[in-house]
């Protein structure tokens, strides 16, 4: 077992942590709306002109193709500069939507998109979950009726995040009408701009609108966006989950020492909030986190469902993170600071993608053998 | 390849051995109180020696195969007498007593552990044992306890096997307060309780795939399977820190101590913890003593009573942020 990073990945760390020191923003990114949009497109912007976009992304779809440590050590440094977090209204382009076009892609949507996504120039969403397919994804009814060289699309989505400001979803669709659980469905790029897709932003308990629910009526997409062959969309979806190890969530899990630091900061300037022992834990399992993320990285074989260990454990710190803030602010917790909102975005963190109890159901059966319900 | 964190070829031949070795001659329902008669073979095996300098018996391993068999020594309840012999070996050696390093590398000499309380003494295990290593929070003393006049004490019950012995009757060789052995004992202690949070694990799965009620093995109900989930996270986040801890330690990385600190630190709340959910989905026969589950939360509460004196939170973390 080894852990010893080259001197040239030490001499990329140094480059990453003065770039980093110059052109980290010194403003908080805006919570919602076009304004998120467009500081999170800038940022983006931003590292693409720098050389610092799509750290893990293959060299040839403009990506910097660098392997595990050096990924990892843009992380670190990410996270210890205070960059804008990895979870914005650019995270499903760069680690969901983009990685299934260049395993699944044609050439031809690979070169329209992928250029686009990394520059900084087009945000995307990702319409999977529907009013009565939550938990159970598979069960999901939106359809899309082959008609000559399109597809029409009736039905409906929810909890998309950024729905309201993307370009483009990655969207799940039911192509094959009778069909039942994964099988008959698609894998499709929807323009959020064609006629018949209506948006609605969902106010979350933060009070801020960046999820939404999207409806589709008679919506029109070419048959050329669909990604992969027809009727194999749950293959296609699934294919990304190898690559799942290798993205910004990485960046979140890392955070969370950073988090924890500025908890012992916050503590300290609030003496008598007699929390020593609390945060002497939180650190420990911030570093454990840290050690988990090394694993999933630097061990093999990866399986897909190691992540949800990690994911799960994430989750948990995080809300355990926010709640200790809450404790330590006592009656300046009421009142409106970035710890409050963070602390309440974070109880979605045991909800989305995966709830903690189907992430729990996934580790007993897959990785434990336990028996089936 | 540079960053690695798979086990080498040669780490598994050990590993494989050693479970061997320990399937055979420690079995988790003995009690560990008798493993006198039994621990000369770890030291045949060279458990005891395994990191130390070759001047010392060391057979050329690091402190990173060292702490994969501790994790294996706690998943057999060893006697603290494992634990204690590494220790004292590198006390010891620190002292600059080579053949008392070299003896009890070999099993010569049986060491055991022993907490300070109330102005004495309580030592475990201590059966066979001359000499004892007190885990005195940040500071290791090596004691002689041979003529020791000790008490068993009934306490935690059968599996754990305690004595009070007053202080003044034992003999003091030397102590240490040396970072890198103070270190190694806090990761080898951690280690044995990942062994008993894992132990618990497996222990816990395969009653639940056995154990049937309403109809289907009880690890079909999402109660039974999540407690068993929790086991295994619990397990996975420490076991992930102990591998860092110990890679940071053997190369003198400048965060040793810091990762060292928070595995001690997790380890006996994973540990109790997984004993406690183990206990519990074994229902009536976990609260039995004629099950192991109690064997393992016993020897938790024990392991977690030896060194571990750092303070997390006096340590620089290696992720603080740059502004």
């Amino acid at each position: 077992m080894q852990l010893t990073f080259s001197q040239d990945d030490e001499a990329f760390m140094h480059a990453a942590r003065g770039w980093l020191a110059k052109n980290v923003p010194g403003d908080r990114a805006p919570y919602e709306g076009q304004a998120s949009r467009e500081f999170a497109l800038a940022w983006l912007a931003r590292c693409h002109a720098g050389g610092w976009a799509g750290i893990s992304w293959p060299a040839e779809y403009g990506g910097q193709g660098l392997p595990p440590e050096r990924l990892v050590l843009w992380y670190e440094e990410y996270v210890r500069a205070r960059a804008p977090s990895v979870l914005d209204c650019t995270f499903v382009a760069l680690n969901h939507a983009g990685p299934t076009l260049i395993a699944s892609g044609t050439e031809q949507q690979k070169a329209f998109h992928l250029p686009r996504i990394l520059s900084g120039s087009a945000i995307w969403c990702q319409g999977f979950s529907e009013p009565n397919s939550g938990s159970d994804l598979a069960s999901l009814s939106t359809s899309a009726i082959v008609d000559g060289d399109e597809l029409v699309v009736n039905g409906q989505k929810i909890w998309t995040s950024y729905a309201d400001i993307a370009d483009y979803q990655e969207l799940l669709v039911r192509t094959e009408p009778g069909s039942k659980r994964h099988k008959g469905l698609s894998w499709v790029i929807c323009d959020m701009r064609a006629p018949g897709v209506t948006v609605r932003p969902i106010r979350n308990i933060a009070g801020v609108s960046h999820f939404a629910e999207v409806f589709y009526d008679d919506v029109r997409i070419p048959a050329s966006s669909v990604v992969g062959e027809l009727n194999e969309g749950w293959r296609v979806a699934m294919t990304t989950l190898g690559f799942e190890r290798k993205t910004a969530a990485m960046g979140l899990q890392l955070d969370l020492s950073v988090r924890v630091e500025d908890l012992i900061s916050l503590a300290e300037a609030r003496p008598g909030s007699a929390v020593a022992e609390r945060l002497a834990e939180l650190r420990a399992e911030a570093a454990a986190l840290r050690a988990m993320t090394y694993r999933t990285l630097f061990r093999e074989p990866a399986t897909p469902f190691d992540g949800s260990l990690v994911r799960l454990r994430f989750a948990e710190l995080s809300q355990a993170i926010h709640h200790t803030a809450m404790d330590i602010l006592g009656p300046d917790g009421l009142i409106d600071s970035h710890w409050t909102h963070d602390y309440l975005e974070a109880y979605s963190e045991t909800i989305a993608g995966g709830t903690a109890e189907i992430q729990r159901n996934i580790i007993a059966e897959r990785i434990l053998g336990m028996p089936r319900e | 390849m540079s960053c690695d964190l798979n086990h080498s070829e040669e780490q598994r031949q050990i590993l494989d051995t050693a479970a061997a070795l320990l399937e055979e001659s420690f079995p988790v329902s003995r009690s560990p109180g008798e493993d006198h008669g039994r621990i000369g073979k770890l030291a045949e095996f060279g458990a005891f020696a395994l990191a130390l300098d070759e001047e010392h018996g060391g057979t050329g391993f690091s402190l990173v195969e060292e702490v994969l068999l501790h994790v294996l020594l706690g998943r057999h309840n060893v006697s603290t007498a494992a634990l204690a012999a590494p220790v004292a070996a590198r006390i010891a050696a620190e002292l600059g007593d080579a053949d008392l390093a070299r003896g009890i590398a070999a099993g010569d000499t049986i060491v055991c552990a022993a907490i300070p309380a109330d102005g004495k003494l309580r030592l475990v295990d201590a059966a066979g044992a001359r000499l004892a290593v007190v885990f005195d929070k940040r500071r290791l003393e090596l004691i002689e306890i041979a003529d020791a006049d000790s008490q068993v004490v009934i306490g935690l019950g059968h599996g754990a096997d305690v004595a009070d012995t007053p202080a003044e009757t034992t003999r003091r060789i030397g102590a240490s307060n040396s970072a890198a052995i103070l270190d190694t004992a806090d990761l080898l202690v951690s280690a044995q309780l990942l062994g008993i949070a894992e132990a618990t694990g497996d222990l816990a799965v395969s009653y639940a795939a056995v154990r049937r009620q309403f109809g289907k093995p009880i690890g079909a109900f999402q109660a039974v399977k999540h407690h068993c989930a929790n086991i295994a996270i619990s397990a996975e986040m420490l076991s992930a820190q102990i591998d860092l801890a110990a890679i940071a330690v053997r190369d003198g990385r400048d965060d040793a101590a810091f990762q060292t600190a928070a595995a001690r630190l997790l380890a006996p709340r994973v540990a109790l913890a997984n004993a406690r959910l183990c206990i519990q989905v074994h229902g009536g026969i976990g609260f039995s003593a004629e099950t192991n589950a109690h064997r393992f939360l016993k020897r938790a509460h024990i392991l977690r009573q030896l060194g571990g004196g750092a303070a997390l939170l006096d340590l620089a973390s290696p992720m603080a942020p740059h502004r």
